[in-house]
């Protein structure tokens, strides 16, 4: 199953890649159909997980090399933690099909990068090999590069280029790191090195676990590591933004759950006041300067500096509540920006510009957009009802006793989110109509409300009643709190 | 409409009251809350062109209007029964049960109904003033496009409303401030063509949700400590000691900065004033008798837990609402806007109840939110229905209308009067309970208090001669305020004028249930030790307060009744007071120009700006060069940056693709398609010649 749902995206990539290129429907639909059976899959899998028998389910695995020396398993596998990562990227890759339905230019080698992106993130979330988590990590590269420098806009290949550095730099030091660990415990299986982690290698242990989680912090991104991601985004074309905010930035928090503390819990304990200082600097470092954006899409990207910084928080508490609020804003932010970024494009496909200086009063002559983008907006800000309250507030719980300055200023960020949406908000949307944007007409093309939907089903869903997602978290991170609150115990 | 206590309280008080009904079924107090929701979801519908069978003959806007009074008199009926039901149960707890939310590891959060004495108060003021509001508005803003949409956001108000004074639980309480909030957000800035009323808005948001901080630290202290949002259990844990002064410390004063929020008390008092931007029904129900109230409420609701935290806590509580109080009476003296008068005026009275929770005088507090809650709706309607005629809120530009609009007038009057604090209205025993706590616990307090009551009646008294004396000012023919009407002023439609005579009759009587028990009624919500209410007045203070409302009341006639002084004179006789005052002590200067736009905007954010660009980016480029020579060496050309960087990762790439390959040959297999070909394909694409689009 689980290798179907990593299939099936690569599947399509490849037959979108033969289709002619004049035949421009005919790639659109491919891309469709494969995304949609993907997601599908996706929340059959999700359904299907059982909650209380919990751990690793679905296991698909064989032995890929086996030398004299050592053995590299490929093995995919899903668990709570990796179940909604998997499903969110189910549902945005058949979102970011739907908003790409207008890419005119090669659309063909277009939507077969999308989908290769897809297959490439289903491999970091489903691995259960370090290898093969190195080797899914770094193939996503390649699709993203592509597509900011060939379908973006603006300073395309710097942005572009831009990401790749600081990602190739993180991910050169953590497949050192995982080298290092798998040398000294003589497995790379995760799960083998989860249950009997390493405490010694060549290098002291903290510097192996920096050595990797600087990877992660990159991904993430944190304050001072994240200067790739305004530009990334600013620069690449809608899809791709829902994909970088919705599930890559995801890979970060996931590898930490998944990988960093679990196998070196001592080197993450002994870290952890670092880590929530750089969470409480990033959120408010994000927050502050998102309020200085004249850009609608940079200011979406700076927002999520500072939302991911939550992510960081949660995971900075070391304790079972506050990685539940790490996992769950991992998915509600997915959902959220996502829906962001499809609204920014939805306004710069009509505007074609992206200055909020250029707009005002839109809101008279796009209504429908207007009341999305505002939904939106509250998503973003932390509204109780819809799935971002829940998320930091769980945080909020989880860190405040191991943590109290730094969830403080996530606290603090709280209100400067309100500030900057509702301040765009009021620019963009509210105020005189402007008899410049007379000519708009808000949209009426079914891939783009089918889009829009599909976000804010899970938005609504998860925020009136989010013990349908806390209860496949709390199983998947049984384990990693378990071991954590051993440690605390014994310090 | 006051019949229905008056039959299940009796004279004798609510002991021995007639049990002519059975208690009220939990899922029927459940449909308080839902039927605003309901009202919500059905005005939505017949927006969207659903026609419902029962409404067919009516326009969209007479629909809405239809099921907004009758889901609203829905609620109001059940909230008689409620109070009654819970009267019979002497205002204690009546136990409904709990429903889980969410529970993760140890973190459980539950949803259920909190109803006692307190509550049912407070869901009584709410869904009166509710209902008196949705038959105002539909006067009110009858010609208003966006009358439907108006009625719907408010159905959502006070449904949220509604459920923060039903939560049993801190954090469904906190979850339901938070979308009264989004509500206020939205009914603010209703017309949000007009810049002014989107910032209002805007600000009125973010400056409430600055004192949420502190209820957010508050919330998250008392779980960690105490492992429960349930607040009569945190109630009765800190009433018996059971947690610690420090963490009470900080629970307390964490809750006084989110009612300080929301209840417009200095420094974050500046949002309310401006929220007048609303239309003038959205003024009379969210930021005079219910938003504005629930930080009251939440004092009140968390009033055990603040009796037993150190008396500090309470000493500063009584300070920051005896200040409140005092500092926004003395706006309310200069500023030429009806409605903002009204507002100062509201913030003014906040700060009593406020400071009345300080002293220690719960009941008080609870009794004084209650009488105002309906006579300054009163008020309200009444600076709404003038404007209906004059076109404007500028008290300069009326004058004289007590001839045209004699039901506004009179309405106003006693309103006034009973803000005021005259006998024996309303305002009167209400605004005495709290001087009285005052009087016994603090006299520099009373003192403010005595003399708040004096700038109360000079303010009140200044807008009605100004408004209802003297020659009629034209009013403004060319209105900025979409929802009024120009023309010679005349008096307002039924539908506007009903609502004000029900609050007139509640502004003079609602007083009485001084003498029926009302503060026994709502002690049941505290533990039984601290029930020692007693009823009663005391003649000095009574006669004191009296007088300084009198002379306010005759100050007001002199100055601007008959013009000895005139106004202008005093002004100019103390200029720099008057300047400071009449340009509302800089606050909003202090705020918004140098801590926003200068310390935030300009000085954190542009500095942090700039380390983006310059030093990180720095480091970056450097990192880059580097990058750079390795790329020129591994091409030995220099054909720009891009390349080398491309050239660089694809060079890693195949090392490490290839090395994998060359291990295995399973990979293929697994993987199931050609990774060569993907290779040579990137090879291909990477080709710089393929990287610059066509134009």
């Amino acid at each position: 199953m689980l290798t179907g749902f990593l299939l099936l995206p690569l599947a399509g990539s490849i037959m979108t890649l033969f289709v002619p290129e004049h035949r421009k429907t005919e790639a659109r639909w491919i891309a469709l159909f494969f995304s949609t059976l993907a997601f599908i899959l996706a929340l059959v899998i999700y359904v299907a997980y059982d909650s209380t028998a919990g751990g690793m389910q679905f296991v698909d695995s064989t032995n890929w090399i086996q030398t004299d020396v050592v053995t590299l398993g490929f093995g995919l596998g899903v668990d709570g933690l990796s179940a909604p990562m998997i499903l969110l990227l189910g549902l945005l890759g058949v979102v970011s099909v739907l908003v790409s339905w207008k890419i005119d230019e090669k659309p063909g080698q277009y939507f077969a990068w999308l989908l290769l992106l897809e297959s490439a993130i289903a491999g970091v979330f489903l691995s259960l090999d370090l290898i093969q988590f190195f080797l899914f990590w770094e193939l996503e590269l390649l699709p993203m590069f592509m597509l900011i420098s060939r379908w973006g806009s603006g300073r395309k290949l710097y942005s572009a280029t831009k990401f790749l550095i600081y990602t190739l730099a993180g991910s050169a030091l953590m497949l050192a790191g995982f080298l290092l660990l798998g040398a000294a415990g003589g497995s790379f299986d995760i799960q083998q090195l989860t249950e009997s982690p390493v405490t010694e290698t060549v290098l002291p242990m903290a510097v192996v676990f920096w050595a990797i989680m600087l990877a992660f912090l990159v991904k993430l991104p944190v304050v001072p590591v994240h200067t790739w991601l305004p530009d990334a985004h600013t620069d690449a074309p809608t899809a791709v933004s829902v994909m970088l905010a919705g599930v890559l930035l995801k890979m970060g928090g996931y590898g930490i759950l998944r990988i960093a503390i679990p196998l070196m819990p001592d080197a993450a304990l002994q870290s952890q006041d670092i880590l929530a200082g750089l969470a409480g600097l990033s959120i408010i470092w994000g927050g502050v300067i998102t309020l200085r954006q004249t850009d609608l899409k940079r200011l979406i990207a700076y927002s999520s500096v500072s939302h991911m910084g939550y992510v960081l928080l949660g995971v900075s508490a070391m304790g079972a509540v506050g990685f539940s609020g790490a996992a769950l804003q991992m998915f509600t932010h997915g959902t959220i920006t996502g829906l962001l970024f499809v609204m920014v494009g939805y306004f710069y496909d009509r505007t074609h510009t992206r200055q909020i200086s250029e707009m005002s009063g839109l809101i008279h002559h796009l209504p429908k957009g207007g009341i999305i983008m505002i939904f939106a907006g509250l998503a973003s800000l932390g509204l109780p009802g819809l799935s971002g309250f829940v998320a930091e507030l769980t945080v909020f719980l989880g860190a405040f006793e191991a943590h109290p300055v730094a969830t403080t200023m996530g606290i603090i960020g709280v209100v400067l989110s309100s500030g900057y949406i509702l301040w765009m908000v009021q620019r963009v949307l509210h105020g005189p109509a402007d008899p410049k944007w007379e000519h708009l007409r808000d949209s009426t093309s079914w891939p783009e409300w089918t889009a829009i939907v599909a976000l804010i089903i899970p938005i609504v869903l998860f925020g009136i009643y989010p013990a349908i997602l806390a209860e496949i978290v709390e199983t998947g991170l049984q384990q990693v709190s378990g071991i954590v609150t051993v440690l605390e115990g014994g310090i | 409409m006051d019949s229905g206590w008056e039959d299940s309280c009796g004279e004798r008080g609510f002991e021995q009251n007639i049990m002519l009904l059975p208690d009220i079924p939990e899922i029927l107090v459940w449909l308080i809350y839902a039927a605003p929701i309901t009202s919500a979801l059905l005005i939505f519908v017949t927006l969207r062109g659903l026609n419902l069978p029962f409404l067919s003959e009516l326009g969209s806007d007479g629909r809405s209007a239809r099921i907004a009074v009758i889901f609203g008199l829905i609620s109001w009926v059940l909230s008689l029964w409620l109070l009654d039901t819970t009267i019979h149960h002497h205002g204690e707890d009546l136990g409904f049960g709990d429903y889980v939310w969410l529970s993760l590891f140890d973190l459980e959060i539950s949803l259920g109904l909190g109803i006692d004495g307190l509550s049912s108060v407070m869901i009584f003021v709410v869904a009166s003033v509710a209902l008196l509001v949705q038959i105002y508005s539909i006067g009110y803003m009858k010609h208003d496009p966006g009358f439907s949409r108006f009625l719907l956001f408010m159905s959502l108000f006070i449904a949220a409303m509604l459920g923060l004074v039903m939560s049993s639980g801190l954090l469904q309480l906190f979850i339901h401030w938070e979308l009264v909030g989004l509500t206020s957000y939205l009914l603010i800035g209703f017309w949000f063509e007009r810049p002014a009323a989107a910032a209002a808005a805007k600000k009125a948001f973010i400056v409430t949700r600055f004192g949420d901080i502190g209820f957010v630290i508050a919330l998250t202290v008392i779980w960690i400590n105490v492992g429960t949002f349930d607040i009569s259990e945190i109630n009765l844990l800190a009433h018996a000691g059971g947690i610690t002064a420090p963490v009470l410390t900080g629970f307390t004063l964490g809750l006084l900065a989110g009612a300080a929020g929301k209840s417009a008390q200095f420094p974050l008092h500046f949002w309310l004033p401006d929220a007048m931007e609303g239309p003038t029904p959205v003024s009379s129900i969210v930021h005079s008798a219910t938003m504005v109230a629930a930080g009251v409420y939440l004092l009140a609701r968390f009033f055990p837990a603040i009796d037993a935290a150190p008396q500090s806590v309470s000493t500063v509580i009584a300070y920051v609402g005896g200040f409140t109080a005092i500092f926004a009476a003395s706006m309310g003296v200069v500023v030429t806007d009806i409605k903002r008068v009204l507002a100062y005026s509201t913030v003014s009275q906040l700060g009593y109840m406020v400071m009345a929770i300080g002293l220690g005088g719960y009941v008080a507090a609870i009794f004084h939110l209650f009488t105002h809650a309906f006579f300054k709706s009163l008020l309200f309607w009444g600076a709404g229905s003038v404007s209906h005629a004059t076109g404007t809120f500028e008290m300069g530009k009326m004058g004289g209308l007590r001839g045209a609009m004699p039901v506004t007038f009179v309405t106003f009057v006693i309103g006034s009067l009973s803000l005021a604090g005259i006998f024996p209205l309303a305002g009167f025993w209400s605004k005495d309970e709290i001087l009285l706590e005052a009087w016994h616990a603090d006299k520099l307090l009373w003192l403010i208090g005595t003399a708040v009551a004096f700038l109360t009646a000079l303010y009140m008294f200044r807008a009605i001669f100004l408004t209802f004396f003297g020659e009629y000012k034209g009013g403004e023919s060319d209105s900025e305020h979409g929802d009024t009407h120009s023309g010679s002023p005349h008096e307002s439609p039924p539908t506007m004028g009903i609502p004000m005579l029900f609050g007139a009759v509640a502004a003079v009587t609602f007083g009485f249930f001084a003498f029926m028990h009302f503060g026994e009624f709502v002690e049941g919500a505290l533990p039984e030790e601290m029930r020692h209410f007693h009823f009663h007045v005391e003649g000095l203070v009574l006669m004191i307060s009296t007088l300084a409302a009198l002379a306010g009341i005759g100050a007001a006639a002199a100055i601007y009744l008959a013009g000895r002084p005139q106004a202008s004179d005093i002004s100019s006789r103390m200029p720099k007071i008057h300047s400071t005052v009449s340009r509302l002590y800089y606050v909003n200067e202090v705020a918004e120009d140098r801590l926003v736009r200068g310390a935030l905007l300009s000085g954190l954010a542009r500095g942090a700006e700039l380390i983006d660009r310059l030093v990180i980016e720095t480091v970056v480029n450097g990192a880059a060069s580097v990058t750079k020579l390795v790329g020129e060496g591994l091409r030995r050309s220099a054909t720009g940056q891009v390349q080398s960087y491309t050239s660089a990762y694809m060079v890693g790439l195949v090392a490490i693709l290839g090395g994998f390959m060359v291990l295995s040959g399973d990979m293929l297999s697994v993987f199931g398609i050609d990774i060569q070909a993907i290779i040579d394909y990137s090879l291909k694409m990477m080709n710089p010649k393929n990287l610059i689009p066509p134009k």
